[in-house]
């Protein structure tokens, strides 16, 4: 037997929904959209003396017409080039590392070690690395490649690449840990059928590996992706300062420069909103990937 | 029933607190009214400074000198707090929108502090100290933060920008230790006489970018007759493309090109560089007057010699010496103002100023500084040619961007062979324009920024 259940009135369900969920909204309201309302709000006005009037749109005119903040945005996309890179890297060592080598656990230590240690020592010491006589052209001039030594971070042409070549070592570690953490889920059974199938090395990481783990390949993509382009400022600054020139400079550093050196607080929250506006199409173009994707696999 | 009572309580407690702190409105400034110490309480007074980076021991300066006001002073509860380079002015900026912070700032000079007076986060000096006070202060230090009529910083310390040089290293390359090059010519002379000896002539950094600040101060004012010619330059009424205001490139890179520099300038940060002089690598070094002096106790007055930048201008101001001063101000959101104007003050007392140049080296600006308390050569010398010489310290007058994309950002690409001189100077004046363009308020605060060349003993 069953008892129906006592009707309540649709009004009231619905207001209780929202009050349950009040807490969450007010949350969210407060912790994200209320600065991001404040950013835009400050990048259409400007404090004159003490007062507050009102700019319109020539903060975003001021700063779409800086050259350095083309520049700036032109270097995070150079940055996203270390994505493939890490992606590929951190394949390769995890897929070797999972094999159980000998002494991988001990390579896997190594190998981690960069990611847990902070940006500002990693900089410090590559910066004494690579200085013009620092340990890295010593080492090039010891096994007779003088002709390539150079000011890795004193040259605007050498610049943004060594900042990435560092970016790349400090953060390989975390692909590759995390690709072994989803490689050891996978069932033996898919690789003990592929072997027997006669499948290489290469091809069993190719058609079992990958295809088994591209979640987490995806979901690294995404956080390097972001990685680039919102968290690299650390390295910049007590690197190159976005030298020489502002051959480095990045939208971080754009958005500090502006905010605190010159003082130009509206810029800097103009740049902030623009570089949401574009992290917003990158994740929406990724989404777009994504359910694509699924539908393909249906 | 109970439980949703329980959750509308804690929903309406959840708002009322985010809204207490989600205000779109910045936190009210405590007036002078709300922040009263109550009967038997201290006035609190908080200080946020810098300067051991450049005057060592001036943080054991700080410490006594506010233990001692503390003491004197029983009603009063001063804190000073020690900033680091970087986070200066983030750290205040932030504490200026919070209306929240200290009462009293550190500022580099000039326009690195008249911006807050612009944006209404300071409040002026000039108010709480009397005219006949401020004109104890040299009048071309007190200029760099004179604007529309107010003075805005109080000199703090004043640092002579000049070159150390080493005397026995000058005499093993053929040059002569008592008369440093005072031209242009006899520079480059200098270079080549000291790279053939195999001395590095000029240890200095770049990679960190205040290089770029000090070389136009250095150069870049040669060609000017008075403030007006850089005045002009600023509100657009000449180019930096000028001969006046571009030659100063060519000349950086003629040092350049006769190897004056050490040649990983761009891999070290300024003071890596000037370290060099002190482990006796290089012969000459940019430096400041405090820093010098503990050079000259260092490695003795025999080695260590102090020379100002060889002329190679035709202006007023080829001869011009830069002894700029480093500031501090009274904060607009203070509540203390006037306690704060009075520990300035103190700051300026005749035992006070002694008791800093002892524990620091660095020199007030003020004439109640008694010259015989000098106990080195080199801030006997600098002090000879504050008196003697136009002081005008370029980078404490020009807008802060001309420096970060222009004195900095190009000159670096400069020391770099990979832009000229006139590409410099065409670069230069487009981020001049750029400036003008996006900043018509600043363009207007500069406007009202006039100051009498006789400020500047010319």
């Amino acid at each position: 037997m069953t008892t129906a259940l006592p009707k309540k009135k649709p009004v009231a369900t619905w207001a209780l929904a929202y009050l349950y969920l009040a807490p969450a909204l007010i949350f969210i309201l407060v912790i994200f959209v209320y600065p991001v309302l404040n950013l835009i709000w400050r990048s259409l006005t400007q404090v004159t003396e003490g007062v507050t009037r009102w700019a319109g749109l020539e903060s975003y005119r001021a700063t779409l017409s800086d050259p350095v903040f083309w520049q700036a945005l032109s270097n995070n996309l150079r940055l996203f080039l270390a994505v493939p890179i890490l992606v590929v890297l951190s394949l390769i060592i995890s897929s070797i590392i999972f094999e159980q080598i000998r002494g991988w656990r001990v390579y896997r230590t190594i190998v981690f070690i960069p990611y847990v240690l902070a940006i500002p020592v990693v900089a410090i010491v590559f910066n004494n690395v690579l200085q013009l006589h620092g340990v890295f052209n010593t080492f090039l001039s010891s096994i007779g490649l003088k002709s390539l030594t150079t000011d890795w971070l004193g040259t605007s042409r050498t610049a943004i690449w060594a900042i990435m070549f560092v970016v790349i070592w400090k953060e390989l570690g975390f692909g590759v840990i995390l690709f072994l953490a989803r490689m050891s889920s996978i069932s033996e059974e898919l690789f003990d059928a592929a072997k027997l199938d006669g499948a290489n090395w290469f091809q069993r990481l190719w058609n079992v590996t990958i295809p088994q783990i591209a979640t987490v390949i995806e979901f690294y993509v995404v956080i390097e992706l972001i990685t680039m382009f919102s968290w690299v400022f650390a390295y910049i600054l007590v690197m190159t300062k976005g030298g020489p020139g502002t051959s480095t400079w990045v939208m971080e550093f754009f958005i500090y420069e502006k905010a605190f050196p010159y003082s130009q607080m509206r810029i800097a929250s103009a740049g902030a909103i623009l570089v949401l506006f574009f992290a917003s199409i990158l994740m929406f173009f990724q989404a777009r990937l994504r359910h694509r994707v699924e539908d393909i696999n249906g | 029933m109970k439980s949703l009572q329980k959750l509308m309580g804690i929903i309406v407690l959840a708002v009322l607190l985010l809204s207490a702190c989600g205000s779109p409105q910045p936190a009210a400034a405590p007036t002078a009214e709300n922040a009263q110490p109550t009967a038997g309480a201290k006035t609190p007074l908080l200080i946020w400074y810098w300067g051991e980076q450049e005057a060592p021991g001036m943080k054991s300066f700080m410490e006594k000198a506010v233990q001692i006001y503390n003491q004197e002073n029983p009603n009063m509860d001063v804190q000073a707090i020690l900033q680091e380079s970087d986070s200066l002015y983030p750290a205040f900026r932030a504490a200026a929108a919070a209306k929240q912070g200290p009462d009293i700032q550190y500022f580099w000079g000039g326009t690195q502090a008249l911006p807050d007076a612009w944006m209404g986060n300071l409040a002026p000096v000039s108010d709480y100290w009397s005219q006949d006070e401020l004109n104890h202060i040299p009048a071309g230090q007190r200029a760099e933060t004179f604007w529309d009529g107010k003075q805005w910083g109080v000199p703090f310390y004043q640092i002579g920008t000049f070159w150390a040089y080493n005397k026995k290293m000058f005499a093993q390359a053929g040059l002569d230790p008592a008369n440093p090059p005072a031209t242009w010519d006899e520079w480059l002379a200098a270079c080549d006489k000291l790279n053939a000896a195999g001395i590095t002539p000029i240890g200095t950094g770049f990679k960190d970018g205040w290089l770029g600040g000090w070389m136009v101060s250095y150069l870049g004012q040669q060609n000017m007759n008075s403030i007006d010619d850089l005045m002009a330059a600023i509100k657009g009424d000449k180019s930096l493309t000028e001969p006046m205001y571009a030659e100063w490139w060519t000349r950086w890179k003629q040092l350049q090109d006769h190897k004056c520099f050490n040649d990983d300038i761009m891999s070290l940060d300024l003071y890596q560089g000037q370290d060099l002089f002190e482990q006796q690598k290089v012969a000459m070094t940019n430096h400041v007057e405090p820093y010098i002096a503990i050079l000259e106790r260092k490695l003795g007055a025999d080695t260590v010699g102090v020379m100002r930048t060889p002329a190679y201008g035709t202006g007023k101001l080829a001869n011009s010496v830069g002894i700029p001063a480093q500031v501090l101000a009274i904060t607009s959101f203070s509540p203390h103002k006037q306690e704060a104007a009075d520990f300035l003050k103190f700051l300026h007392r005749e035992d006070i100023m002694k008791m800093m140049y002892d524990m620091s080296g660095a020199i007030t600006p003020d004439d109640r500084f008694k010259s015989e308390w000098l106990n080195v050569n080199s801030d006997k010398q600098i002090m000879e040619w504050r008196s003697k010489y136009p002081l005008f310290w370029y980078q404490y007058y020009y807008p802060p961007i001309w420096e970060t994309e222009g004195s900095i950002a190009l000159g670096q690409l400069l020391v770099n062979g990979e832009i000229t001189p006139e590409e410099a100077a065409t670069r230069w004046q487009a981020v001049a324009e750029k400036w003008r363009q996006d900043n018509p308020s600043e363009v207007d605060a500069y406007k009202k920024w006039i100051l009498p060349p006789a400020m500047f003993n010319q």
